[in-house]
């Protein structure tokens, strides 16, 4: 059997509820705001009420003499290394940020103090009492103002606002443009909207003086990222470092880098010698943790009259914030939209300029679809205007220029190899299932008695399974991308099973038992899977960039393999017989084609770690292993439609109905992929119509609250159909392609789309998202001013 | 996000909560359903030195119909309005636009006197008031009790005619009547979100034409306002879809609202006209089917 | 600024604490009780994560302050778990992924609970309707409107 296969028993791929949920119901699970230590101190932060300003004077003698309060630390009493992005493109300046700012602020919400307090509240009413003097500079909010020739500067040694500028040139776009019969040009300011998870972040930090230990639970994505940073800024041993992340209650790339809290809070329970927890409150998390997706995008695409593309030229310019931020830097964003622009379109002559640009606001950071979405928006409400303007059918012209199945593997001219897929299938899929010739009759007769119905048609492909090769491919240079998971039997025939990525609920307890437990022949209830805890887990990267399936998968397949095959062998010589003659099923080892003849698992492990007469010469007993895995590229893809009804008057706009097709290759349990498709549309529908973070001229952030910060409730989402197609990988173990966040990379075009089709007899011009019922109006000319 | 400090009393009976709220001076702030108040305490944008607590006050929660209408008190749940069939029968605007008001766990627990006294420019029932043309009564230890008309109460944004030292202590609502239909028209980003612009209208007819109507708006201004132009416009004119359009252009003509994150001055000044279209034609509709 | 002293009764059994006035229902439960179930989100009443029943009836316990809690009753996510028909609940949200990373999952159920003791054979949109005071950012609700129709259906 080759390394590439699993297993396919009763578990991988069955609909397996989830082992994670019956703690979670019965509130029993711990998130860090529910750990508590003896001797627990509480912090706070006293943070920047300007954009940008330098600091003049702090006096903390008031909050220091209130009672309660053990510290009262500024910036230039923490002694740590200042974060900086870990990103190696070439030209890509470095803005170091100090963990807590010693002269200057560069956005509303970076913190200039830090309290700690017996109590949080009164850590509060401390922090309100330190005094802090700014001389207020002058604030830039947009790319544009920070690019104008007078712009002050964020960094006065950069020399410009601007930390990276490149071009790219692939194919010949020159003669492409040329030669078209028609060309199209689109420009869209992408909103900046927010992870926002429902747990905010969280840090607890204990250090044990005598034996040296520092321990920081944290609401974090990555873990031993987490330790190696923590070590390298704090100048600590490793070795002595454990870092947690127990449960988290969502992250979607807000919680992968280190922000600079969790080094704050460290460097606490080191000075105090008490552990100290900070939990973020809603407002800190909307204002100080990472925001993500503006950004300003132009796109143009050269067309011939039969409906082919020939080429794109896109400009993309990331809003980057007052810092590249920590670890995923400023190219976040506009590096990813720009590569990924051709999508599932064959467009081989295509040029991108990326712009990264720093501002007076928080510092952008990864969220669920980086970059991809803002792009993935634009592209597709400009091939709308193009299907449009050429009499097309939106879907056909779409279809008409995608890869076709008999084209895979595919290499797109950025250079990703697209491993498999089934980009017009998926299409024709999501069509059939929203009833795509019945809704243009239905919008017809729905537009005659003034009811505004509107589809929108939104493909993807997605890298999935983020290793050092699609890292090579998305991003120009191989970002070191594996993880590994050790899987063990125990002496009584369990299993534990040890990763090193980390969950915030996308269920990994579960589907990565499902693959053990089909490769081992064992039952669900059998097996412990053990995450998020350094000093228990492998080294990994941790969970991001829908990569975990793919890789968790993989290095569970291939250690639950090796470990099986040391069972076998040792079946083998007890039951003395050749191991390729023997099975594992339900826990017990048996001779193929004899299940009388055999003996359950836990005897075999048993015996292999306590009857020597088991071992062989030359093979190591021990029934583990740990396996590395840094896989080959692989691409999922799918199709969102989404339909919307636009009230015309009052500019309100509402999802009717949505359909998605998704192919994730493999599907290890078709209900997580189907929460996680639905739940990643649903973001996608809040950066559509509601998401948006706004600040005003001076700098000051406006949406601070969830008043203000819209998520979307389950009035605004509706009941999401979800269609499976499967083309796994050739590539992968298992032909695991992973998933999770196309749904908002597509979504938010879908809805987009769907308005603007909505809206299309009043030719609405937009440029802005998300689609508020003010920017709708404005759109159809309806207000103005 | 914590509140500061503050003292707490929780009188039992009015008589005490009046005392109390006497002597505690400027500093002091009457709890009620909290809705409104804490939220804005856990931000620290408010930091009220001392709170009194109405919940212990039991005699503030009746509803009763009472001088041709109703009264409500002032500690009556929000979502009592949606239940109760005395509120359906006398104002159904407002247990209608009660259901409009947040979430059904904040209806739980916030109060229509609080609400009241609160003066948010885009709740709900301030705007109900000023349409029905009610009234609500305060009471101070010192001047006893006073009644303030619905378009006394609110004086801007979150200001009200309540001196510091008094209590609003019931509302009272007009009963609809005769051939008189109402209507609420809201426009929200979400549902259970605050208005962007909010509409209710009561349009009384003579026969076949508007005998009087009211038409009362918020979200366009500092304080809910009724838009009298439009009014008077449409006064003695035989409903129909021309003239709701012409009264729309009219409450255009005479709002210039603040523009704010959720909605700009010219969307509120658009949209209130669309409303009050709305709001008039069944409004309208509603009045000839209950002649 | 001194404490008050409160008894009340939490999930059944009578609690004693003592408490500055400022202390919400919500850090009481967490942080006293150690009843961690409970949730905070926003701590503005938004989110719906702190959901707890106050004499039977779904509320914010971010906006009450403990004092007010006095002499109530007060039913948590665990409190929920302990009760008779907690099988049922569990069961229709996990058969239907009405969740992912649970953190909004007591506020969720709280909200279930009382809107299973109000509304008989509600429809999809007054469920919805019902739920929308519970912000859910991991499952797109889908889960979660299938789990209490199933409920609701159950119960009719």
């Amino acid at each position: 059997m080759s390394e590439l296969t699993i297993p396919r028993g009763k578990h991988v791929g069955a609909r397996v509820n989830r082992v994670e949920d019956p703690a979670l119901l019965a509130g029993e699970a711990k998130f860090v705001c529910d750990l508590t230590l003896p001797r627990m101190l509480h912090a706070a932060f006293v943070r920047s009420p300007y954009a940008h300003a330098r600091i003049t004077s702090i006096d903390t003698s008031d909050a220091l003499a209130m009672p309660g309060i053990e510290a009262v630390l500024t910036g230039s009493d923490i002694t740590a290394y200042p974060l900086s992005d870990l990103v190696a493109l070439e030209g890509l300046q470095k803005t170091p940020q100090p963990v807590v700012a010693t002269d200057r602020v560069r956005f509303v919400g970076e913190a200039v103090a830090v309290v700690v307090a017996r109590d949080p509240y009164v850590a509060e009413d401390a922090a309100a009492r330190v005094e802090v003097d700014y001389e207020e500079l002058p604030a830039m909010t947009s790319v544009e103002a920070a690019m104008g020739d007078d712009a002050p500067l964020l960094f006065d040694d950069l020399g410009s606002n601007v930390v990276f500028q490149t071009t790219r040139t692939f194919g010949d776009p020159d003669v492409a443009f040329a030669s078209a019969d028609r060309t199209y040009r689109r420009r869209m300011r992408g909103n900046r909207f927010v992870a926002a998870p429902m747990e905010t972040r969280g840090v607890l930090a204990d250090f044990e003086r005598a034996s040296g230990k520092l321990t920081v639970w944290s609401s974090n994505q990555m873990p031993d990222l987490l330790r190696v940073t923590l070590s390298a800024v704090l100048q600590f041993p490793a070795q002595k470092l454990r870092a947690v992340a127990p449960h988290v209650g969502g992250g979607f790339g807000q919680k992968m880098t280190t922000h600079p809290e969790e080094v704050v809070v460290a460097y606490l329970a080191l000075q105090l010698g008490r552990p100290v927890r900070w939990i973020e409150d809603r407002r800190e998390n909307l204002l100080a943790a990472a925001h993500a997706k503006e950004q300003v995008i132009e796109l143009e695409a050269a067309v011939k009259d039969d409906g082919t593309i020939l080429a794109f030229r896109s400009r993309c310019v990331g809003d980057a914030g007052g810092y590249s931020f920590n670890q995923a830097s400023a190219l976040i964003e506009p590096w990813y939209s720009a590569t990924l622009m051709p999508g599932v379109y064959k467009v081989q002559n295509y040029e991108f300029e990326v712009l990264a640009v720093l501002t007076n606001k928080t510092p952008i950071g990864p969220y669920r679809g980086v970059g991809w979405t803002p792009g993935h928006t634009i592209r597709e409400m400009l091939l709308d205007e193009i299907a449009s303007d050429l009499g097309l059918d939106p879907a056909e012209f779409r279809q008409r220029n995608m890869v076709t199945a008999g084209e895979f593997p595919y290499k797109a001219c950025v250079g990703q190899v697209y491993d498999s897929g089934s980009f017009i299938e998926s299409v024709d899929k999501a069509l059939e299932m929203i009833g795509y010739e019945e809704f243009r009759a239905e919008q017809e007769s729905a537009r005659a008695r003034g009811c505004h119905l509107g589809i929108g048609i939104s493909p993807y492909v997605e890298p999935t399974g983020f290793g050092s090769e699609a890292a090579q491919q998305q991003a120009e240079f191989p970002f070191p991308s594996h993880d590994n998971a050790t899987v063990t039997v125990d002496p009584t025939g369990k299993v534990t099973v040890a990763l090193s990525v980390t969950t915030q609920g996308q269920g990994h307890k579960t589907t990565f038992a499902q693959i053990a437990a089909d490769t081992l022949g064992v039952e669900l209830e059998d097996i412990a899977v053990v995450q998020g805890d350094t000093d228990t887990s492998p080294f990994g990267m941790g969970t991001y960039a829908s990569r975990a399936a793919v890789i968790a998968g993989g290095s569970v397949a291939l250690a639950a393999g090796e470990v099986r095959q040391k069972i076998l062998d040792a079946a083998g010589v007890l039951l003395e017989i050749a191991a390729d003659d023997l099975t594992i099923e339900s826990s017990r080892v048996s001779v193929k084609g004899s299940p009388g003849r055999g003996m359950s698992l836990g005897d075999v492990a048993m015996a292999a770690y306590w009857a020597p007469t088991t071992r062989q010469e030359g093979k190591d007993p021990f029934l583990s292993a740990t396996r590395f895995y840094d896989p080959k590229a692989t691409y999922g893809n799918g199709c969102i439609v989404a339909v919307v009804e636009v009230d015309v008057e009052t500019g309100h706009a509402q999802v009717k109905r949505l359909a998605v097709v998704e192919d994730c290759g493999t599907v290890l349990n078709p209900m997580i992929v189907e929460g996680q498709v639905r739940g990643a549309i649903a973001q996608g529908i809040g950066g559509a119509l509601y998401e948006s973070i706004v600040y005003s001229e001076t700098g000051q952030p406006l949406t601070t609250t969830y008043l203000d910060y819209l998520l979307p409730t389950s009035t605004e989402v509706p009941s999401i159909e979800v269609g499976h197609l499967e083309s796994p990988s050739p590539l992968t173990v298992g032909g695991i392609k992973g998933m999770g966040e196309s749904g908002l990379i597509a979504a938010q075009g879908a809805v987009v789309s769907a308005v603007i089709d909505a809206l299309d007899p009043f030719d609405p011009e937009i440029e802005e998202l998300p689609l508020s019922p003010d920017r709708v109006l404005r759109s159809i000319g309806r207000i103005s001013g | 996000m914590k509140p500061s400090p503050f003292e707490y009393s929780a009188p039992a009976s009015l008589e005490e909560a009046l005392e109390v709220l006497a002597e505690a001076g400027s500093g002091a702030k009457v709890l009620a359903g909290g809705q409104s108040l804490v939220p804005l305490m856990n931000l620290r944008l408010a930091a009220p030195e001392h709170l009194v607590d109405l919940n212990g006050v039991g005699s503030l929660s009746e509803i009763r119909a009472d001088d041709g209408g109703l009264a409500i008190g002032a500690m009556a749940r929000q979502s009592t309005l949606e239940r109760s069939t005395l509120v359906e029968e006398l104002v159904p605007a407002l247990a209608h636009a009660a259901s409009h008001i947040g979430h059904f766990q904040v209806r739980n627990r916030g109060t229509v006197g609080g609400s009241l006294a609160h003066a948010d420019p885009t709740a709900e029932l301030p705007m109900i008031l000023l349409a029905a043309g009610g009234r609500v009564t305060v009471q101070s230890k010192a001047r006893g009790a006073r009644a303030v008309e619905a378009n006394d109460l609110v004086r801007g944004y979150f200001t009200t005619a309540i001196e510091p030292d008094e209590i609003l202590t019931e509302a009272w609502f007009p009963r609809l009547e005769g051939a008189a239909g109402w209507s609420f028209q809201e426009v929200a980003r979400r549902h259970g979100d605050f208005a962007l612009v909010a509409a209710a209208t009561v349009v009384r007819l003579d026969g076949d034409t508007v005998a009087d109507a009211v038409i009362a708006l918020a979200g366009v201004a500092d304080r809910p306002v009724r838009a009298a132009a439009a009014e008077e416009l449409i006064t003695g004119e035989a409903p129909s879809a021309a003239l709701a359009e012409h009264a729309a252009d009219a409450v255009r003509g005479e709002l210039s609202p603040t523009g704010d994150v959720h909605a700009s001055s010219e969307y509120r000044r658009e949209v209130a006209g669309v409303l009050v279209g709305r709001a008039l034609s069944e409004a309208a509709q509603r009045a000839q089917a209950g002649s | 600024m001194g404490k008050a002293a409160i008894t009340l009764t939490v999930n059944g059994a009578e609690a004693d604490g003592l408490v500055e006035p400022r202390r919400t229902l919500a850090d009481f439960l967490r942080e006293d009780l150690a009843l961690t179930g409970t949730k905070l989100g926003c701590e503005q009443g938004v989110c719906g994560a702190c959901t707890v029943l106050l004499d039977g009836q779904a509320v914010r316990s971010c906006l009450l302050f403990a004092v007010q809690a006095q002499g109530a009753s007060v039913t948590t996510v665990e409190g929920l778990a302990a009760s008779e028909d907690f099988d049922a609940l569990q069961k229709a949200f996990s058969d239907n992924h009405g969740l992912q990373c649970g953190y909004c999952t007591p506020g969720v159920l709280m909200t279930t609970r009382a809107l299973l003791d109000t509304l008989s054979s509600p429809s999809e949109n007054e469920i919805r309707e019902a739920l929308s005071g519970n912000i859910c950012r991991c499952t797109g609700y889908h889960g979660i409107v299938e789990a209490v129709k199933e409920l609701t259906a159950a119960q009719a």
